[in-house]
């Protein structure tokens, strides 16, 4: 007799068989074994200024090369990277909860709330993302904890109307009519039964958003309007890269190659878990 | 007649969201921490001066009033004068002199994005699971991941630096000399274009499959159709809608990334306006260029809203 499958095995079996999702994931373990090795072993340090070695080109002893200060890029784009990926992390969570708890309000409740969330999320939709990122900037000075709260309200909308649809389809269904009919709270319908069946696409939307708001963050640091030196954001990096692109174009060039290395693997992941966790659309598309 | 009045619709909507979405801009402008008067006149501004200045520009009327006044004034195109530039350079000037460039390079790039797009998309789905399906669908997926801003500096690397044949820097207007602008506005209008490309036709593929599955379409293929003449006749044009809609939700990712792209290529658009006005604390052009912007993304999804409108008559019934 063979042991029932535990729940939520489904999901990794068809993980397991998704090349894109694999593919993601081996970017990531790369990147992230590549920064943990060089934190853990690298000689130098971020902030170390080596004015004997400025500018010096990829070589063994800095792979990607040193910066207009002699610090060293590799080590550098290693720390950069745990500050983009957490930046871009808070903003998505907040983002991510505020969203989802007004589209699931509204998609429940429906009525006047759910129209004037709506026209909300219309009205947020309306602005260009770096306009309404700037105009944030302004009012909250820079730095990164307002590039997060720039990228949350970038992704609120998203969140809102996600969750909205996916509740409003939930809410018919039976299992959500026997809740109610156990005299379930709506709180506890709505944490129970429904977040459960619409966690995937949320998931999905969240992945995909990750690699967005590394984007962002490394747009508003380079036009100098996100997150401020020393703090060796991948933005800022990049931003210090640019003023001296002709002579030493590869701190530019290796920094943005990390940033593109690092979103391609949250894309593929992305694209890979909607795949697997949307099996409607997978057999569509087969 | 539903058709008009299914537009009628549409604008009033957009003219509501304007008039609400230019509130919020003005609110925020007006919640900035610091005294505009200050900002303009530097920390050693003697109090007369700074009351002289808050009267001078109504900043001691009440915020509904002062919003009241600058819509009025915004509607006969005036928008307020510039406090950082030296003589005080009205702001619907400084816009006017930019808003060109930003719609050429912004233009320019949408065309290439959808051109390729259309390319790519098509030749993904109809060959679909296929080499060529392989190919287009890493090359989108590569393309969406790379930073735009970061693509303009590799674009630079080659065709300037490398191969000398664009300008890595600069951008010549359109009033001045059109050739000029194709010319200098090709690497940032491409650096812009080529990841909205990749979600172009990642989308048209999509939309495209999932059209060849249906029902009208497989009698068609039962019927003995070729399938060049149902691939244009009976999936084509179901496909475009969901197509042009994405293009006109990506609008506001497609100007966001033309604020960024402006400060690489030295194209003096509207948004590298905005930036100099941010770093200036010249809140009343930030203000003037973020309404610019909303009315651009509004004027879009009305546009999109038509096209889908006339590919699908159904909607207006």
């Amino acid at each position: 007799m063979t042991a029932p499958r535990k729940p939520g095995s489904g999901m990794w079996y068809t993980f397991r068989s998704n090349r894109v999702a694999q593919a993601g994931s081996a970017i990531l373990l790369f990147a992230l074994v590549a920064i943990v090795l060089v934190r853990l072993f690298s000689p130098y340090d971020p902030n170390d200024k080596d004015y004997m070695s400025i500018l010096l080109g990829p070589s063994l002893e800095h792979p990607f090369g040193t910066d207009s200060f002699g610090q060293d890029v590799l080590t550098r784009v290693a720390y950069g990277a745990q500050v983009s990926l957490l930046i871009s992390v808070a903003g998505l969570v907040l983002g991510g909860l505020v969203g989802t708890v007004i589209g699931m309000a509204s998609g429940f409740w429906g009525g006047v709330f759910d129209t004037v969330t709506m026209r909300f999320t219309e009205l947020l939709y309306s602005f260009p993302t770096y306009v309404l990122a700037l105009c944030l900037m302004l009012l909250l000075g820079y730095g990164s904890r307002s590039v997060s709260l720039a990228i949350a309200l970038v992704y609120v909308p998203n969140f809102a109307r996600l969750a909205r649809s996916m509740t409003s389809a939930t809410r018919a269904e039976n299992y959500v009519t026997a809740a109610r009919l156990m005299g379930q709270s709506p709180a506890r319908i709505l944490l129970r039964e429904i977040l459960p069946n619409i966690a995937a696409p949320l998931l999905v939307q969240f992945s995909a958003g990750l690699g967005f708001g590394i984007i962002m963050e490394a747009g508003l640091s380079f036009v100098g309007l996100g997150v401020q030196p020393p703090t060796p954001s991948l933005g800022v990096m990049m931003a210090d890269g640019k003023d001296y692109f002709q002579k030493g174009p590869w701190v530019l060039t290796l920094t943005g190659f990390s940033v593109a290395w690092i979103i391609l693997g949250l894309n593929l992941l992305g694209d890979g878990l909607r795949d697997a966790l949307d099996p409607r659309l997978r057999r569509r598309l087969s | 007649m539903n058709l008009l009045l299914y537009f009628g619709a549409k604008v009033l909507g957009a003219l509501a969201m304007l008039v609400v979405g230019a509130g919020v801009v003005f609110l925020l402008m007006h919640a900035v921490p610091g005294d505009a008067a200050m900002a303009a006149l530097g920390d050693a501004a003697s109090p007369d001066a700074v009351a002289s200045f808050r009267a001078e520009h109504h900043l001691n009327d009440p915020l509904a009033q002062q919003f009241w006044d600058w819509a009025r004034a915004a509607l006969t195109g005036d928008l307020g004068k510039s406090i950082s530039l030296a003589g005080g350079f009205s702001t619907s000037a400084l816009i006017a002199g930019s808003l060109p460039n930003t719609l050429f390079v912004g233009g320019f790039a949408l065309v290439i994005a959808i051109a390729i797009s259309l390319v790519a998309g098509s030749i993904a789905a109809s060959r679909h699971g296929r080499m060529e399906d392989v190919l287009a669908t890493s090359g989108a997926i590569v393309t969406i991941s790379m930073p735009d801003f970061w693509l303009g500096y590799m674009l630079v690397l080659v065709f300037s630096l490398g191969l000398g044949w664009f300008p890595a820097y600069g951008f010549v207007r359109p009033s001045e000399s059109l050739a000029g602008a194709f010319h200098s506005g090709f690497l940032p209008a491409l650096a812009i274009a080529v990841p909205m490309a990749g979600i172009f036709s990642r989308m048209l593929r999509t939309t495209l499959l999932e059209t060849f599955r249906r029902a009208y379409v497989v009698s068609a293929h039962a019927m003995g159709f070729g399938r060049s003449f149902i691939f244009w006749h009976y999936v084509f044009r179901n496909a475009l809608i969901p197509y042009v809609t994405a293009i006109g939700l990506q609008a506001r990712y497609l100007l966001g990334g033309v604020v960024v792209i402006e400060r690489v290529f030295g194209v003096p658009g509207v948004g590298s306006v905005m930036v100099d006005a941010a770093f200036a604390r010249d809140y009343g052009v930030v203000q003037g260029c973020a309404v610019v912007f909303l009315v651009i993304v509004i004027a879009t999804n009305l546009l999109v809203d038509a096209l889908c409108g006339l590919l699908d008559p159904r909607r207006a019934a």
